[in-house]
């Protein structure tokens, strides 16, 4: 009986730090790979989390207030290597679908975004075919 | 919960009972790690000094935060993140051709007079955005000045330790590497932001943030009316899109000590901007794929209604805010 709740209580422990570790993602890592990624000329302004929670999540959205006469860069790095896996895409404020960086089937870095309407619009990161769930985004403007 | 299973522990460790002892254990443990309502992540690099007074505060904050709004913590996540960089402004004054402001910007020396962590909090982002503009035009003597005004205000709100302060000071004494200062000095802001989210104080973002657009949309009042840019006319009318969202997390913590008064002047600018439209035209993005990624053209168009009266109000609203704020 001992033996056999030692074993019960050292499985639990086990079990509570293999989910824990299996739910980590280190955005910021990717957040650095990124952030690499951003070309000259661009100033670096906000950064992004893409945390799928090993799956569990399917979309992570974030509102965001462009400006007309402003050029947007969007730059993604994750787990999978490179942007393999996420995939990045615009809306208007109705909700239209503006653009996408998955594709043809290929997966891109990121896309650069020539604004000429000031608004909000929602970026929305999902995953295609993707093994982590992880990554992280940038997005730079340029006058 | 843990009391009483120590106290039963105790009691079967002396009664030599391994087994129920085994048994408690087990159940301590399963309780422990399905407790989820332990607060987010504190501020574990916070100062020891600092620890019982961010605590206090933490407390005041919580005991503040009775609030009849059903909005989300993620909500407001999203809207704080949403809202752009006083960056961007800097960069398009810059582009106008206007001269460095100077005496337009906040004066460093004030920063002593700032006390609790609501003035902080509000002059924090004044600061910053005065740091950012000072950056852009390479006055690297202010911009070392504002630095230190941004640290130790940062510090005033148990935050300054996620500020790179001897990073972002070497690159600003340097002077030739922008970029890099830029990204850093951004870098450190969203660090705190996120902190202060972990630790439940959100109205202190939204506060820094504040903070920081009202001094860059006031620049932008000041430039425009110095060149008549239409740039920058349309630039102060298009803040009707940012006031919104910082009012609809502002109204959350309408409960906190001073922010209902915020609000209020607020209000007074916001029914100015209510006259003031931002039209569309619409269009379909023209999409080249290069082997960059997408490059996307919008052909959409947006144009803003603005007047001279409008500007002239919204102007001398701001310079009273603003002054309410840094004097």
């Amino acid at each position: 009986m001992k033996r056999f709740l030692i074993f019960v209580c050292a499985l639990f422990a086990f079990a509570v730090a293999a989910d824990s570790a299996q739910a980590q993602c280190n955005a910021e890592l990717y957040n650095n790979m990124a952030l690499k990624k951003l070309a000259p000329g661009y100033t670096f302004v906000k950064s992004y989390r893409i945390d799928g929670k090993d799956g569990k999540r399917k979309k992570i959205e974030y509102t965001c207030v462009f400006s007309k006469d402003t050029s947007y860069m969007l730059r993604m790095a994750g787990k999978d290597g490179g942007p393999t896996g996420l995939v990045a895409t615009l809306f208007d404020t109705r909700r239209s679908q503006l653009f996408t960086s998955h594709v043809n089937g290929k997966f891109f870095d990121g896309w650069t975004y020539k604004c000429t309407s000031t608004g909000i619009y929602y970026l929305s990161f999902t995953f295609e075919g993707s093994k982590s769930y992880c990554g992280a985004a940038v997005l730079g403007f340029r006058r | 919960m843990s009391l009483f299973l120590s106290f039963k522990l105790y009691k079967v460790i002396m009664r030599k009972s391994y087994k129920a002892a085994l048994w408690i254990i087990c159940l301590a443990f399963m309780f422990a790690a399905c407790d989820d309502s332990k607060p987010a992540k504190n501020g574990e690099t916070a100062n020891a000094g600092n620890e019982a007074e961010m605590q206090n505060e933490q407390q005041k904050d919580a005991d503040d935060e009775k609030s009849d709004s059903p909005m989300q913590a993620s909500v407001i996540t999203d809207i704080i993140k949403s809202i752009p960089s006083p960056l961007e402004v800097s960069f398009l004054i810059k582009e106008s051709g206007t001269s460095y402001l100077k005496n337009e910007l906040n004066d460093h020396k004030k920063v002593d007079n700032y006390t609790n962590s609501y003035s902080k909090a509000l002059n924090l982002g004044v600061y910053s955005t005065d740091l950012g503009y000072a950056n852009i035009y390479e006055k690297n003597q202010d911009a070392l000045l504002y630095l230190n005004s941004v640290k130790k205000l940062a510090d005033g709100l148990n935050i300054g330790q996620f500020f790179d302060y001897h990073t972002i000071k070497k690159l600003t004494q340097s002077g030739n590497d922008m970029d890099t200062l830029l990204r850093l000095t951004t870098t450190n802001f969203e660090d705190i932001n996120n902190e202060l989210q972990n630790q439940g104080r959100e109205h202190l973002s939204i506060l820094i943030l504040a903070g920081g657009w009202i001094e860059a949309t006031h620049l932008i009042g000041l430039v425009y009316e110095e060149n008549k840019d239409e740039k920058l006319r349309e630039k102060l009318g298009e803040q009707k899109i940012v006031l919104e969202r910082i009012m609809l997390v502002l109204d959350y913590y309408k409960n906190k000590s001073n922010i209902e008064d915020f609000i209020n002047d607020l209000k007074e600018l916001q029914s100015v901007y209510k006259r003031i439209k931002i039209i569309e035209e619409r269009g379909d993005p023209i999409i080249e794929i290069t082997d960059d990624g997408p490059v996307v053209t919008d052909t959409r168009k947006s144009t803003v209604e603005i007047n001279d009266q409008d500007v002239a109000e919204i102007k001398s609203l701001l310079s009273s805010i603003r002054s309410k704020i840094v004097d």
